[in-house]
């Protein structure tokens, strides 16, 4: 038997009249990988995810699953698994209702049902809750109820749209690590968007980066961090996010507030661009740019700094050790390697 | 301030609640004496209670409980073809997205407001043209075109509460379009259809305007059969009470069945009626 789970998005488009959510988005997902589709909102990963649950039909374009079309087939016939943003869970059922209606509508044996039941609650710790109305749940358990309703029934595809989001902070973090804990030992591809970058960089084997109905980049989370594709991306990934200036370009060399820098670019000539730097790679001392520190602002281990550098504003972190007073003048440096090059037209990568 | 405030209101609902309890108490009471009991004057309010009204009018000569049952089947049948129909209707309607949506809602309400002596002459000929005066399906046919536009746009506004992802994951789960009804929506509205039914029955039950014109000698709804109490040279008053004491005992065991749905279901769709687009 192969591994089930894999999909292919092939030249998807989709419209609403003269509306263009999706524009030519192709990716593949490899069975039992952590998918992410990450980006703003309103950039289409909601459509995305849609499509591919059969609960939209893309205008072009052909859908995938395990080999098969299913560009055409109902959402019922694609046996994928999906947890809505806001659970969905249905109200005049108990949550044992809620977990075992899957299981029904499959035709499991009855006696099998239970035991199904109560180890998907197991799974995701609600197992006590199982004769309660999802009226009766806190936000939390009502998050777990809906996941559980997901994992009871072996699905090819398990669908996340934004889960998360309606958690509070110090539930949403736990919540995300037990997730990818329950993805990895069920082996099951999960599909999950995200607009929290973070959460795409913790959870993700790979993501795909949508920006305004494209995929920008597809890689691991460390690929898109380290080599982000456009100005975009760029300034999404990361916290704080990179740094962007505006800057010229001579001869392998870059030059920020009349200091310059060297890129790992090689190419002769002059040209304006515009020059990333992560608030993380940017070092203190040495022979660097002047820079004046506008604002401290103490994050307990580490600190960040707003830095202006003749009228730009560039972010930088520090360890707490030695942090500079709001008034000190800085001088900054960064490796080649830490600065990124993008065409200032095209916003696309140019190193 | 307060406690004034808390008095007035109760003597404000009691002062509505005589008099909507009079006439009902006035019918208990005649009914519960003799014709000749009945029409004293000053009414008499110490006399001794018989059950011969009753026996009269149930088992007696012109018996109403023919009349009973014509009025239950022509209840019944009205608010089970209502239902039936205006279930799938109204759900097709809160999904659906179109033009002139807005126009349906007060379509509705237009004809709710026709007054119906307008229409009775052209559906007396039309029902008279297929030979359907004095039957049971003439008279509940005539009763849908009211009925079905009403329940169809009581329940629409249930429906619309349901948001639409819970049906998406209802088929994500694999169930079908009419299962994903019948087991995740329907249940939900539960309160409105229990509201509609007792609406439409109750309308249907205490019609006697399109009843007169239609209905004939198979076909007497108890409505109309009350009347043989009353004639030119006398009135019984003690068996047009208990008449309608009969009459009413439908409506009241439905009211009490069904309480907790429509005080719910009531209040329910006046908050959201309020709030409509
Ligand atoms: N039915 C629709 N009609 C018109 N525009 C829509 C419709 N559904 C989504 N859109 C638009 O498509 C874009 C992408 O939406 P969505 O995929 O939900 O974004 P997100 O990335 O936030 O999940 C948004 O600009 C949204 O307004
Ligand atoms: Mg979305």
């Amino acid at each position: 038997m192969s591994a089930r789970g894999q999909v292919v998005f092939k030249d998807i488009w989709k419209k609403h009249g003269e509306f263009v959510a999706l524009k030519n988005v192709n990716f593949e997902i490899e069975p039992g990988e952590f998918f992410a589709l990450l980006g703003p909102s309103g950039s289409g990963k909601s459509t995305t995810l849609r499509i591919l649950a059969g609960l939209d039909a893309p205008t072009a374009g052909q859908v995938f699953i395990d080999g098969k079309d299913v560009t055409g087939a109902d959402a019922a016939e694609r046996d994928v698994a999906m947890v809505f943003q806001s659970y969905a869970l249905y109200p005049h059922m108990t949550v044992a209702e809620n977990i075992s209606f899957p299981l029904e509508m499959a035709k499991m044996p009855k006696a099998e049902i239970a035991p199904a039941v109560f180890d998907a609650a197991r799974k995701v710790k609600i197992e006590h809750l199982l004769d309660r109305r999802p009226g009766q749940l806190s936000g939390g358990q009502q998050q777990r109820c809906a996941l559980a309703r997901a994992i009871v029934r072996k699905a090819r595809l398990f669908l996340l749209d934004e889960p998360l989001s309606n958690l509070d902070a110090k539930l949403r973090l736990e919540t995300r690590v037990e997730l990818k804990k329950l993805q990895r030992s069920l082996g099951m591809t999960a599909v999950y968007v995200t607009h929290d970058q973070e959460e795409a960089m913790t959870l993700a084997d790979r993501m795909a980066v949508f920006m305004a109905g494209e995929i920008q980049q597809i890689g691991t989370p460390e690929e898109v961090f380290a080599k982000p594709n456009s100005i975009d991306i760029a300034g999404f990934i990361g916290n704080p996010p990179m740094n962007l200036v505006q800057a010229k370009y001579q001869d392998g060399d870059v030059f920020l507030g009349g200091h310059k820098f060297e890129t790992t670019m090689q190419a002769a000539g002059s040209r304006d661009v515009v020059a990333g730097i992560r608030p993380g790679a940017i070092r203190l001392g040495g022979d660097g740019l002047q820079s004046r520190v506008d604002l401290v602002e103490h994050l307990g281990d580490t600190a960040v700094l707003d830095l202006d550098i003749g009228g730009a504003l560039m972010r930088v972190r520090v360890s707490d050790e030695n942090v500079p007073k709001e008034g000190d003048t800085v001088a900054i440096t960064a490796r080649p390697q830490d600065i990124h090059l993008f065409d200032s037209q095209t916003r696309m990568r140019l190193s | 301030m307060k406690r004034l405030r808390t008095i007035l209101l109760l003597a404000i609902t009691v002062v509505f609640l005589l008099a909507w309890a009079f006439p009902i108490v006035w019918s208990v009471l005649n009914s519960l004496k003799t014709d000749k009991d009945a029409l004293a004057y000053p009414p008499k309010l110490l006399f001794e209670p018989t059950l011969d009204a009753y026996r009269d009018v149930l088992f007696g000569s012109g018996s109403i409980l023919p009349n009973l049952l014509s009025s239950m089947i022509i209840s019944l049948g009205t608010t089970i073809v209502t239902m039936v129909l205006a279930i799938p209707a109204a759900y097709a309607l809160a999904r659906l997205r179109f033009r002139g949506k807005k126009f349906t809602g007060f379509y509705v309400l237009a004809t709710q407001m026709l007054p119906p002596v307008g229409i009775i002459i052209p559906y007396y000929i039309v029902l008279r043209n297929i030979g359907w005066i004095d039957t049971y399906q003439g008279i509940i046919l005539i009763y849908l075109s009211f009925s079905l536009p009403f329940a169809i746009w009581l329940l629409v506004s249930y429906f619309e509460d349901i948001p639409y992802e819970m049906e998406e994951a209802a088929y994500l789960d694999g169930a079908s379009r009419l299962r994903t009804l019948w087991r995740i929506i329907i249940p939900q509205v539960r309160g409105g259809i229990a509201v509609t039914v007792v609406f439409v029955f109750l309308n249907a039950w205490n019609e006697f305007l399109f009843a007169v014109v239609l209905s004939g000698n198979t076909v007497r709804p108890v409505t109309i059969a009350m009347f043989n109490f009353v004639s030119v040279e006398q009135t019984l008053w003690a068996k047009l009470a208990a008449v309608s004491v009969l009459a009413m005992l439908p409506v009241v065991i439905l009211g009490i069945v069904a309480q907790k749905h429509i005080v719910k279901g009531l209040t329910v769709g006046a908050v959201k009626g309020g709030g409509r687009r």
